[in-house]
């Protein structure tokens, strides 16, 4: 609001509303999270830690404690996609002649292009995306259910599906993606603060020793954040090695489309994608 | 070692309850009836003439006072006598994007933003230059008229002869080394609040009286007299609590004469206070700095030769410049044992906010070269990177060839003790892979010898006024700024009369009160402003001890000051534990206070009287006598550098010498991830001599900070350009080290006892920086054997540098920009951040529809 990107006119504090709080598991079904969850309640949950454990290690990776216990989970889902051109001061924008995503009709990251490519940069949608998560929308007209994966757009200024009159309100994880071996790694340049400049989410189960389901998220890369695909195939039956690891983290890159959004070069945030999916994934797979 | 009882020991800074507790004022705290705030429009170009400006849109606003542009006060300025190329807001041209354009002083924040927005300001844009390399070779639209080829300044030195010494050198290393941009990031943003009298008898603006957020209260004095036409006298400067200056307050900021002008045009009090990017637009930083440096040795790793060639990115203004630039070159010496230095310093001008002083003035960036260039030759002779350094120690007292004076030098000291305490001989290059140590030392001024403006007044003046309540009052110029100045001057005001520090009161930088201190920069207030204290101290303490000497039948030379008593010296010198419990508690002290009171005067002389001479007098019993005796207790005391300390005699010899130097040495002990490029620090030993730890903890507190910064500047900060604008004008992308990313720092105090400081005080709070970059990178050296040419060291330059040493497979990180070609890097200001595939600023943008000519603001 400093930077006049959002002027509104009323601003609503909805922190009260208790129905839309806390943790609950539902036996069979999965467990249902209230959106005003704070980020720091989801980090200290021991059911979430114990069934769902990429979900607490994205969450702790978030900004600073102090912001984890502002922070919702709801909040972080929503969050606004950033972009060098975007995020800065009313004076900044105008000096560089606005950009699409804000009253202009340039694109600086991509020239000549009409497509905003503003990087989601939230740290637990990737996990939730790994999970298989789905969100509740209420609205005027009832609530609606929807799979994350269709509540992003993968458009950077129109990120994602909510009308004005919408509010998102629950998130609910399937039991079904409940107790896979679950990892988070993020690429940023302070430990305290920062954004993820590329972030990786890897959930994985093992049968016998072999991968018996994985997937693989990615954030931070994309105006969107997204699974990659062709993973489970690709690990499925087998054993997982450097090699096996390595071929991951080629086709994660190659999902990857990093711009110059944001900090450090696109190619080096392309290439830690291929690094840490590979991490990652030998690390979700060791004991 | 010397007796001391305040000197030597660690004390709470004088000033430190209000800060914690919240109830310290800063300028932004502070408020005045009728007070209005003043927002200021910023260029949106960064290199456009002024057409047109039209403020009647603005001025109709409902609670607008007043709006201000440069033809308000269109006298330039500038912090040095040869740079007054700046105005309180443009006349004719801008220079960067945020340069000063107009001012609104509205009643409140929201309507001073909205009339900012309502004025209407007509551009020509013009060509801009943002390369420091490109701007050098412009031929038209410069900069500012006046600077040909937009060289704000070059200057060329030669000592000895290089050239031949190069020649015959068993060694020689060459190469190009860049450091980028970086800024103080101060906590607390620039502020100004600025009020005048009305004159009772004319009825119009008279006295104007400025609190603001200054290092230098007395400049802001005179350069505001300057600009707004007034004798200095009708001015009065005061500095409130500073939440850190690091040199971005060290000269006058725009702001502070902005405020003051539309306070006069509004008739009200005007407080400014910048936005987090206002501070960074304003900057005054450490400029962007390509150094060519070569360096020759003989078999035995002795320093034949130097040669260097500095090209800085000045920005839009003068400011420092012209001193940054000799610094850059002065300070090649009087570190290490040079006999050959040939010098090429350009400062250039860039339409880029104005570079200026900052923590380590123009030594940071050329010792990062030198430092590392210096591994580079150990490396060639075989030779031990600590072994290399003690061979090429200087030997003082002496004169360098550049003409600094070096009296008091604890380097040898330093390197031992961090070669000592990291385990360096048994730890260098036996640690695990991707983990390393590296060394570098450092040096800086205590103070410069020559003063920026030109004249013969001391540097420092301190008056100490003692009354007969028994407490001291000490009026000193100083500015603290969170360094410490005022417990300092308590400190040593204290020691000199043998008072408790709690009796000293300081009063500081306030130009209506105290004398004259020509500011808080180059690290010379502890040096110059304690000397001052120091002999003001003497002075009343020899008044007091006349006085005090025929009260007690003996010479004022055997009297000795100590804990609030004046004692003849053999009852001090032998005070045994018996003896020193009849010292006075505070509840004695208080009680003697209250006899020395006017009533109890008449009983107070006949129990004298009735007790005959006595061997020791309380503070206040010596103070009184000394009213008695001399009338008011005032004392006075001065420092001006002496001429033998004060350089050489070629152009350019002012810059560089100073009375004292203080020395550093630091070992890094860091980790490099070959996967990622990310680098951590581990540890970090520095030692730093500061001549004598008038108070250890602050200087602890300094060298702590010191390599918390050049950290910062190592691996994180740098302020990234595209064509002129800054990409990252806040603390969430400009990447200052938070606690997480700190190491563990041991800082270790050397004391070689300066012959000319207070108790042999020198600095401590720069000197320490410049050493920890180069320390780091020789680290990176050792654990996995990439020599890093280019500062901040972030993991995309670390891994692009892995990748190219090892041939291992390439990857495209900088699609098609070598990183090591730095004719390329200029095509994106020396970032890897943008590969110049950007679109041309907006006016100028092909891919735009109706490109619009000139601006529309």
């Amino acid at each position: 609001m400093r930077q006049k990107l959002f002027e509104p006119e009323y601003v609503l504090d909805v922190r009260c509303i208790a129905g839309l709080n806390g943790i609950r598991p539902q036996t069979g079904i999965g467990v249902e999270i209230g959106a005003l969850t704070t980020l720091n309640s989801i980090e200290r949950s021991d059911f979430l830690r114990k069934h769902y454990p990429v979900l607490t290690e994205a969450a702790a990776t978030v900004a600073s404690p102090v912001l984890r216990n502002m922070g919702t989970i709801g909040g972080n889902i929503c969050l606004d996609t950033r972009c060098l051109w975007y995020n800065q001061s009313l004076t900044w924008r105008k000096a560089c002649g606005y950009c699409i995503k804000k009253d202009g009709d340039l694109c600086h990251v991509a020239p000549g292009g009409t497509k905003c490519w503003a990087a989601f940069s939230g740290d637990t949608p990737p996990a939730l995306l790994c999970l298989d998560a789905e969100v509740e929308i209420a609205g005027p007209s009832g609530t609606r259910r929807l799979p994350l994966h269709e509540f992003y757009t993968g458009i950077g200024d129109n990120y994602r599906k909510l009308e004005p009159n919408e509010l998102l309100t629950r998130v609910f994880l399937p039991a079904s993606s409940a107790d896979y071996r679950g990892i988070y790694r993020k690429l940023r340049v302070r430990g305290s603060i920062d954004y993820p400049l590329a972030g990786v989410a890897v959930v994985l189960k093992r049968f016998d020793g072999h991968v018996s389901d994985a997937r693989l998220a990615l954030t931070a890369v994309n105006p969107a954040p997204v699974l990659v695909k062709g993973v489970t195939q690709l690990l499925n039956g087998k054993i997982m090695d450097e090699v096996l690891a390595e071929a991951v983290g080629e086709l994660a890159a190659k999902t990857a489309k990093p711009l110059t959004t944001s900090a450090l070069t696109p190619e080096y945030r392309r290439e830690m994608i291929r690094v840490f999916t590979k991490r990652a994934l030998l690390a979700a797979a060791s004991n | 070692m010397s007796d001391f009882s305040i000197i030597g020991k660690p004390t709470a800074m004088v000033d430190a309850a209000g800060k914690t507790t919240g109830a310290g004022k800063y300028t932004d705290d502070l408020s005045l009836p009728g007070m209005l705030v003043g927002r200021i429009l910023h260029s949106p170009y960064p290199h456009a003439r002024i057409k047109r400006i039209d403020t009647t849109r603005a001025e109709k606003l409902d609670g607008v006072m007043a709006v201000v542009i440069g033809q308000d006060a269109p006298t330039p300025y500038g912090i040095l006598p040869v740079g007054h190329d700046e105005h309180a807001l443009c006349t004719d041209k801008v220079r960067y994007v945020g340069d000063n354009v107009a001012c609104v002083a509205a009643v409140d924040e929201a309507t001073a933003d909205q009339a900012i927005e309502l004025i209407d300001v007509e551009y020509e844009v013009l060509p801009a230059y943002f390369d420091p390399e490109d701007s050098m070779k412009a031929q038209r639209d410069f900069i500012h008229d006046n600077k040909p080829n937009n060289i704000e300044k070059d200057y060329h030195h030669v000592f000895g002869d290089p050239e031949k010494a190069l020649a015959e050198a068993a060694c020689v290393a060459e190469a190009r080394f860049i450091a980028n941009e970086v800024t103080h990031a101060a906590m607390e943003p620039h502020s100004t609040l600025a009020a005048f009298e009305i004159d009772p008898h004319t009825g119009k603006p008279g006295r104007l009286t400025v609190w603001s957020s200054t290092q230098v209260p007395y400049y802001l004095q005179h350069k505001l007299s300057l600009v707004l036409e007034m004798p200095m006298a009708q001015i009065r400067v005061i500095k409130p609590l500073v939440g850190g200056g690091f040199g971005g307050k060290s000269e006058v900021i725009p702001l502070e004469i902005i405020a003051a002008v539309a306070a006069r045009k509004a008739q009200a009090p005007v407080k400014i206070t910048y936005t987090r990017e206002e501070v960074f637009w304003a900057h005054r930083g450490r400029p962007r700095t390509i150094i060519d440096l070569k360096t020759g040795a003989d078999k035995d790793g002795h320093i034949t030769a130097v040669k260097a060639r500095v090209v800085q990115d000045g920005g839009g203004y003068c400011s420092y410049g012209v001193v940054t630039i000799l610094y850059s070159g002065a300070l090649l010496g009087a570190l290490y044992d040079i006999p050959n230095i040939q010098y090429d310093g350009y400062r250039v001008l860039t339409n880029k906010p104005v570079c200026g002083a900052m923590r380590g003035h123009g030594t940071v960036n050329v010792r990062f070269a030198f430092e590392s260039q210096l591994d580079e030759l150990a490396l060639k002779l075989k030779l031990d990177p600590a072994e290399i350094r003690r061979r090429n120690l200087l030997k003082p007292p002496c004169v360098t060839i550049n003409g600094l004076r070096v009296q008091s030098y604890g380097l040898p000291e330093c390197i031992a003790k961090v070669v000592e305490r990291s385990g360096w001989v048994e730890r260098k290059g036996k640690l695990p892979k991707g983990r390393g140590l590296g060394v570098a030392c450092s040096h800086y001024v205590s103070g410069a010898a020559n003063s920026i403006i030109r004249s013969d007044m001391p540097h420092s003046t301190v008056n100490i006024k003692i009354d007969r309540d028994g407490g001291v009052v000490v009026y000193t110029g100083a500015s603290d700024i969170g360094q410490g100045s005022d417990t300092m001057v308590a400190q040593i005001a204290s020691e000199v009369l043998g008072c408790s520090l709690g009796r000293v009161k300081v009063v500081a930088a306030d130009t209506d009160l105290t004398p004259i201190d020509i500011g808080s920069y180059s690290s010379r207030v502890t040096f110059m402003n304690g000397n001052a204290t120091l002999r003001a101290a003497e002075e009343v303490k020899k008044q007091i001890a006349a006085a005090a000497a025929k009260k007690m039948n003996c010479a004022a030379e055997d009297l000795a000051f100590r804990d609030d008593r004046v004692s003849k010296n053999h009852v001090a010198a032998g005070a045994s534990p018996a003896e020193a419990s009849v010292r006075p508690t505070q509840e004695g002290a208080s009680v003697s206070g209250r006899v020395e009171g006017q009533i109890l005067r008449g009983s107070l002389q006949q129990k004298r009287k009735d007790e005959g001479p006595k061997d020791s007098l309380t503070f206040e019993e010596a103070v009184v006598a000394a009213i008695d005796f001399h009338g008011a207790l005032t004392g006075t005391g001065s420092y001006a550098p002496p001429p033998e300390a004060r350089g050489g005699k070629h152009k350019g010899a002012g810059v560089g010498p100073s009375p004292a130097y203080s020395y550093s040495a630091q070992v890094a002990e860091v980790s490099v991830d070959e996967d990622t490029g990310e680098v951590t620090v581990h540890k970090v030993w520095a030692a730093h001599d500061c001549g004598r730890a008038l108070n250890p903890v602050s200087v602890e507190g300094q060298i702590i900070g010191s390599v918390w910064m050049g950290m910062g500047q190592a691996l994180t900060e740098e302020m990234v350009w595209k064509d002129g604008m800054l990409m990252n004008p806040g603390l969430l992308e400009y990447r200052s080290p938070s606690s997480v990313e700190s190491p563990e720092v041991e800082p270790i105090i050397v004391e070689s006892i300066d012959p000319e400081g207070p108790f042999g005080a020198k600095e401590c709070s720069e000197g320490s920086l410049a050493a920890t970059i180069p320390a780091i990178s020789n680290a990176i050296y050792d654990a996995v054997g990439i020599r890093l040419h280019e500062s901040p060291f972030t993991p995309e330059r670390v891994l692009a540098a892995l990748r190219a040493n090892k041939a291992q497979k390439k990857i495209d990180l900088t699609a098609g920009i070598d990183p090591t070609d730095p004719a390329r890097f200029r095509e994106h200001g020396g970032s890897l951040w943008f590969r110049g595939k950007g679109p041309e600023r907006h006016a100028l943008d092909p891919c735009r529809r109706e490109a619009p000519v000139g601006g529309d603001d």
